[in-house]
């Protein structure tokens, strides 16, 4: 299991990179949201792995670590604004420039 | 699409591993991203392939990304297989007789660590308002065709989901009120239960139209924003004068007649301020996206 979710998040970064690479808006707005899973993900497994152990009290149970749940229940929600803020800025950029390559590019090389 | 179900395939992740709090939270997240997805995408160009990206640029882009995800694949294996000890002993010791619920999570986010989360709708209610700076006014070109050179469909809102949606949406309501109330004991709590009132809003939008929704909704989102981060940081500060530190909070049993014993925390009020924080920014952010389309849409009638 662990090794699964080692791959996951391996997998995950590297879907996140190569498209925050590229040139245009779109995959790098997809590149920044499989990334931010990726570092959700991360988070998540340095509180371990345990099954049947959500941190609620109760007589008797085990818990997880609650700390690091805390940390990416914020982080999510953060990650959502951010990515909302990002498609915001992709369609203003849109509307100043007249495409959408994340480099601007020279004056003599535009069409 | 793929995005989204990458994002149901980490909250199921979420489940498997006892965290039913983040699950929840992704999987509300999901369905306002992939909206905000399909707006965006409509209105950026359609053209598929770049003819500038090289070969030598694209093995580049992949060798980096193959070592960045190959390295936190292995840091993150390493650490999963060292044990290690852990220091939230104090908080789930604390957790029912210092703030009162049994939900580590939520008691970590509305309590020990409120300020943190001020914070943090802090940064959403900016979002929230650089949505009103960078929208405000924008006109598109809108795309007449799609990428294959059809027309958009002309039929605007099928009659199916409008009807739908008009009952669907105080059903959506009452489950967000129960999951924010039972938030201090069971998973659930401000932010899942402002996420599900965002999106039955929004679905209002989608359902029936923005000329049909809009002078429904809320005039001025930033006194919203407003009254939810004064409710988050006025009920910090009434600790203050009870002669303790900013955001303490308290608890008990309040007798109510009809329902019986209720435990209510003045966490709640912060809790609330939470949700009416994120219930203005999903609000804000996605139909300022939709205005937009009205606009364009009423400019590209008058050429």
């Amino acid at each position: 299991m662990e090794l699964l979710l080692a791959l996951a998040i391996g997998l995950l970064t590297t879907c996140g990179v190569y498209l925050v690479l590229r040139e245009r808006t779109f995959p790098v707005i997809l590149g920044l949201t499989l990334l931010s899973y990726a570092v959700n993900l991360f988070l998540f497994a340095s509180g371990r792995l345990s099954i049947d152990a959500p941190p609620l009290i109760a007589a008797g149970a085990r818990y997880t670590d609650p700390l690091p749940q805390a940390l990416i229940l914020t982080a999510i929600v953060i990650g959502f604004g951010m990515t909302a803020y990002l498609a915001m800025l992709a369609l203003r950029a849109l509307s100043e420039s007249g495409d959408d390559h994340v480099d601007a590019r020279q004056e003599d090389e535009r069409p | 699409m793929l995005v989204s179900i990458v994002g149901l395939v980490v909250s199921l992740t979420f489940v498997r591993f006892s965290a039913p709090d983040l699950a929840l939270t992704q999987l509300a997240v999901e369905a306002g991203t992939i909206l905000l997805m399909l707006l965006v995408l409509y209105y950026l160009p359609h053209k598929i392939c770049t003819p500038e990206t090289g070969i030598t640029r694209k093995l580049r882009d992949l060798l980096l990304a193959l070592g960045a995800g190959g390295g936190l694949g292995w840091v993150s294996w390493q650490m999963l297989g060292t044990p290690f000890e852990t220091i939230s002993g104090y908080y789930l010791e604390h957790s029912v007789p210092g703030g009162g619920g049994a939900n580590v999570v939520n008691v970590i986010l509305v309590d020990f660590r409120g300020f943190d989360t001020l914070g943090e709708i802090t940064v959403l209610a900016t979002v929230a308002l650089a949505a009103h700076v960078l929208l405000g006014g924008l006109v598109l070109k809108a795309p007449e065709r799609d990428g294959d050179g059809r027309r958009w469909s002309a039929e605007a809102h099928p009659l199916f989901l409008s009807m739908m949606m008009r009952p669907l949406l105080p059903l959506a309501i009452t489950v967000s009120v129960f999951i924010y109330l039972r938030g201090h004991n069971v998973p659930g709590g401000g932010f899942v239960a402002g996420l599900i009132t965002g999106v039955a809003l929004v679905m209002q939008y989608l359902a029936n139209g923005i000329a049909f929704t809009q002078p429904l909704m809320p005039r001025h989102p930033p006194r919203l924003l407003a009254l939810g981060l004064f409710l988050a940081a006025g009920i910090g500060l009434a600790s203050l004068f009870y002669g303790r530190p900013f955001l303490t909070s308290a608890h008990g049993h309040v007798p109510l007649p009809w329902i019986g014993d209720v435990e209510l925390a003045s966490a709640m009020v912060f809790d609330l301020g939470v949700y009416v924080v994120v219930v203005t920014v999903v609000l804000t952010v996605l139909s300022e996206l939709g205005r937009l389309s009205l606009r364009t849409l009423k400019k590209s009638e008058a050429d």
